[in-house]
């Protein structure tokens, strides 16, 4: 800044001469400047891999039975299904769609779908009406959300009370067993180490959406409307696709999250899935991933899924009953959106 | 030159210190890391008009957001009075007497003018608030400074114009002795600006202390006693205004000599065969408009915030639903009919908007991402994106269009505003658009990439663009357009060519003979 001065008198008369040279003063745009970046922000971005690892320490070190291969193939078990249904629901959060909340009667409808209507034997016909059916979600969330422009909390509300619904009048409330044995049942009890198949399955889903995320062109249109809906609008982009996209991704999410749970819990009830929906979110958020649309990221909300699953681990095993487990997920969330609402207005955006 | 002390920023003649009403003392406020304000003090004295210039990012609205208490600052402190006032307390500033006009306007559209004016200090009794208390007060300010409006109109139906008078109202109603207004000219045209003027004029002779922020230094020698002139958050000078020179001021918000008169008329090239057509355009405040634009010409289009420009523009290119109307766009031996913004897109169209931060720009994405938009079809293959390629292809853009610094993975939201805008033209720029299509392309932005801003223009119309540019900034149209159409209520009451128009002839044709200055 300094020098800034002294070149003054140098470039005067070239400067005049021409126009192109005029802004080229001592280099730097001033606000750049005050952009380190703050605290808060590195927290709400980055946060995830410290908190994930220290909460795995202290839960190792202090937690009796927690370091134990059966357990933690146990919390495995536990965290793919939620885990496969963050994963894809990260893309609707990405598109500044708050979240949705359809999960719970998509991951239910799969779960009953592959169970009942298979009935251990028509295990492809059964696989492909859930995906019908998730099909229908995407489209219908996301026509509603991306096209007529309504708000996705009500939309995906009113859809998950339509589906649970429908799912009960179906079923007529009924709970389905499987089968003891057969191709749901072996996939369910198939473990790999300390892994599960179904956990494998997630995290093949994770780098596959992880690619289409960050590699794709649809990805970085779904991340440029999170950013800013208008101007990627008005840059010519079909952003009805792109909205129809992320719920679509979601859907199939939700279906295949459907799908692992009810082989790996041999049963399936309307009920199952309550909760998906905010311990899905609470993973995504915890992972870094803004609210307010525009930044995310697939892997960090596998991290999230692991601390979510991690700390409900912890809470069971210190005997801490589901109330506790309840008020921990909603503390975790209002605290990490608070965290991207402060690092946001930190940031001065 | 860079470094100034403490010292000199008080004024000259020491009596006026001494009766200063608000002062700044040694004000530091810092963002993450780096400074905003530097060390700045200054001095005002009641019935003052004491001006603030310096570039976007200069600290301007920074320090004014200290002295208003929204900001607490690092280290200094306001003086009121004599009296330290509590920092970074907003309430604490009202009470003392401080009112501030914001940028950006902040009333509520919902409610109506005399309920924006009391917000936040609406009189009640017992938790009900009393309306003809309410409606009074909101009178005497809009009567304090002469202008009148409908108490009851919701606010989302009164001009951009009126709102800033609005706001101004808002201020007074508080019965401040501090008056600070932050580029409240910016939206405004020239009429509106004379009456703001007067106005601010008159309230200083009644003892106001009024700071004014402005970017048109005509306006600062106009009705400002004195200027402080700021440069990257440092105080570079504070002078009588008599004993001040425009080039002076230019120059020390610049950090060095920049020649005002640089910016000449372009020499229009022969205008080509026509490419953008448009016939019978209607939409909201838009009432049946034909217009043509050839190859390599500039077609400016003035006229009075709220007569329409903004609108016929966005109907015209399918950024908003068109009630009657054709468009058709002749590029590359082929006419298209364009219906949509994709499909205008589709067919070449380039569109700088009105507000670059809602509708422009993704602020929190990548320059190069922001630039990759609506080039990525070329800088993918197969749906997968080719990075290196919008690497390069980002870096040569923010070359082309002056981006300082160059640092294509910055978020676009950490850039000045000059800086913003040039993304903007960059993402389009590499189009090769056909067409292009600017809204007050330099509307908030500093003197030099004002500059800049218009060698692009030139530089995409001398290449063979057909340009069509809204512009509220009289010598910006004059300089840039070839044509110059002239809109009022909707349609286009008037046509110019460059060498007919002057700045008085636009105002009267955009003003109507029935309108008479405020």
């Amino acid at each position: 800044m300094t020098s800034e001065a002294s070149g003054e008198a140098t470039t005067t008369s070239e400067a005049a001469a021409r126009t192109a040279d005029l802004g080229d003063r001592g280099g730097a745009d001033p606000d750049i400047k005050r952009r380190k970046l703050h605290v808060l922000e590195q927290m709400a971005n980055r946060g995830i891999f410290f908190f994930t690892a220290a909460l795995v320490l202290i839960a190792a070190l202090f937690i009796d039975g927690f370091a134990s291969l059966e357990n933690i193939t146990d919390v495995f078990h536990r965290a793919a299904p939620i885990g496969i249904v963050a994963v894809g629901m990260t893309f609707v959060v990405i598109s500044a769609n708050y979240l949705d909340l359809s999960v719970v009667a998509q991951v239910a409808t799969a779960a009953v779908v592959l169970i009942g209507v298979s009935n251990n034997s028509n295990i492809p016909m059964a696989i492909g009406l859930a995906l019908l059916i998730a099909l229908a979600y995407g489209i219908v969330n996301g026509v509603a959300v991306g096209v007529f422009k309504a708000n996705a909390v009500i939309v995906t509300l009113s859809t998950t009370f339509i589906g649970l619904g429908l799912l009960r009048w179906a079923s007529g409330g009924s709970i389905y067993f499987g089968p003891s044995d057969g191709p749901i049942r072996s996939f369910g009890t198939t473990e790999i180490g300390p892994f599960p198949l179904s956990m494998i399955v997630l995290v093949v889903i994770a780098i596959g959406l992880h690619f289409l995320l960050n590699r794709t062109t649809f990805g970085f249109l779904l991340k440029s409307y999170g950013s800013n809906r208008n101007a990627t609008r008005l840059a010519g982009v079909n952003t009805a696709l792109v909205v129809v996209g992320a719920f679509l991704i979601s859907a199939l999410g939700s279906t295949i999250g459907g799908f692992v749970l009810a082989a790996f819990s041999n049963t399936a009830v309307s009920a199952m899935s309550s909760g998906f929906d905010f311990e899905a979110l609470a993973a995504i958020i915890v992972g870094g991933t803004s609210v307010f649309g525009g930044k995310g990221s697939v892997l960090r909300t596998l991290l999230g899924v692991v601390f979510v699953s991690v700390l409900t681990n912890i809470m069971v095993l210190s005997g801490l009953g589901f109330g506790y487990q309840q008020m921990a997920i909603g503390a975790l969330i209002a605290a990490a959106v608070s965290v991207d609402a402060l690092a946001r207005r930190a940031a001065g955006k | 030159m860079d470094v100034v002390d403490e010292s000199d920023a008080l004024p000259e003649d020491p009596s006026r210190t001494g009766d200063a009403i608000i002062e700044a003392r040694g004000i530091v406020k810092r963002f993450g890391g780096a400074v905003a304000v530097d060390s700045v003090s200054m001095a005002v004295p009641p019935g003052e008009i004491h001006g603030l210039v310096g570039e976007n990012g200069a600290g301007k609205s920074t320090l004014m957001r200290v002295l208003a208490g929204i900001l607490s600052p690092d280290r200094g402190a306001v003086v009121v009075d004599g009296e330290e006032l509590k920092a970074g307390d907003t309430r604490a500033a009202l009470e003392a007497g401080i009112a501030l006009v914001h940028q950006e306007l902040s009333l509520v559209e919902e409610m109506t003018v005399a309920e924006n004016i009391l917000l936040g200090s609406t009189p009640t009794r017992a938790g009900l608030i009393k309306t003809g208390e309410l409606k009074r007060i909101a009178a005497e300010a809009l009567d304090e400074i002469g202008v009148s409006v409908d108490l009851d109109e919701p606010i989302g139906r009164l001009s951009v114009a009126l709102r800033q008078f609005v706001e101004i109202a808002r201020a007074v109603a508080r019965k401040p002795r501090v008056l600070i207004l932050d580029e409240p000219t910016a939206t405004l045209t020239p009429t509106e600006t004379d009456y703001l003027l007067d106005m601010l004029q008159r309230l200083s002779r009644r003892g106001l202390a009024i700071i004014y922020i402005s970017h048109r230094i005509p306006e600062i020698f106009r009705i400002c006693d004195r200027v402080t002139v700021l440069r990257d958050g440092r105080h570079v000078d504070t002078a009588a205004i008599s004993d001040t020179r425009p080039q002076d001021l230019v120059d020390q918000m610049v950090g060095r000599q920049l020649a005002l008169d640089l910016q000449t008329h372009r020499v229009p090239a022969e205008p080509g065969a026509v490419v953008l057509q448009a016939r019978g355009i209607r939409a909201p405040g838009v009432d049946g408009v034909d217009l043509e634009v050839r190859a390599g010409e500039i077609v400016g289009l003035g006229g009075l915030v709220g007569a329409g420009r903004t609108e016929l523009v966005r109907a015209i290119i399918g950024a908003d639903l068109r009630s009657a109307g054709e468009v058709t766009v002749a590029a590359g031996g082929r006419t298209r009919r364009v219906a949509g913004i994709r499909a205008a897109v589709a067919g070449g169209l380039a569109y700088v908007p009105e507000e670059r931060r809602t509708d422009g720009l993704a602020l929190t994405m990548t320059v190069a991402e922001n630039v990759a938009l609506p080039n990525r079809g070329r800088l993918s293959r197969s749906g997968v994106l080719l990075f290196r390629k919008i690497a390069d292809f980002a870096l040569g853009l923010a070359r082309t269009v002056g981006l300082r610094p160059p640092e294509i993975r910055r978020e676009v939201g950490d850039f000045s505003g000059g800086n913003q805008q040039k993304v903007v033209l960059a993402k389009w720029l590499g189009r090769r658009p056909d067409v292009v299509v600017l809204d007050e392309p330099t509307r908030g932005v500093d003197v030099g990439a004002k500059v800049e801003i218009h060698r692009l223009v030139k530089d995409l119309a001398d290449g063979g663009a057909a340009v069509l540019m809204v512009s509220s900034d009289l010598p910006e149209l004059l300089e840039l357009s070839d044509v110059i159409h002239i809109l009022r209520d909707g349609r286009i009451v008037g046509t110019l060519t460059a060498e007919e128009a002057d700045e008085k002839l636009v105002m009267s044709l955009a003003s109507g003979e029935a309108t008479v200055a405020a």
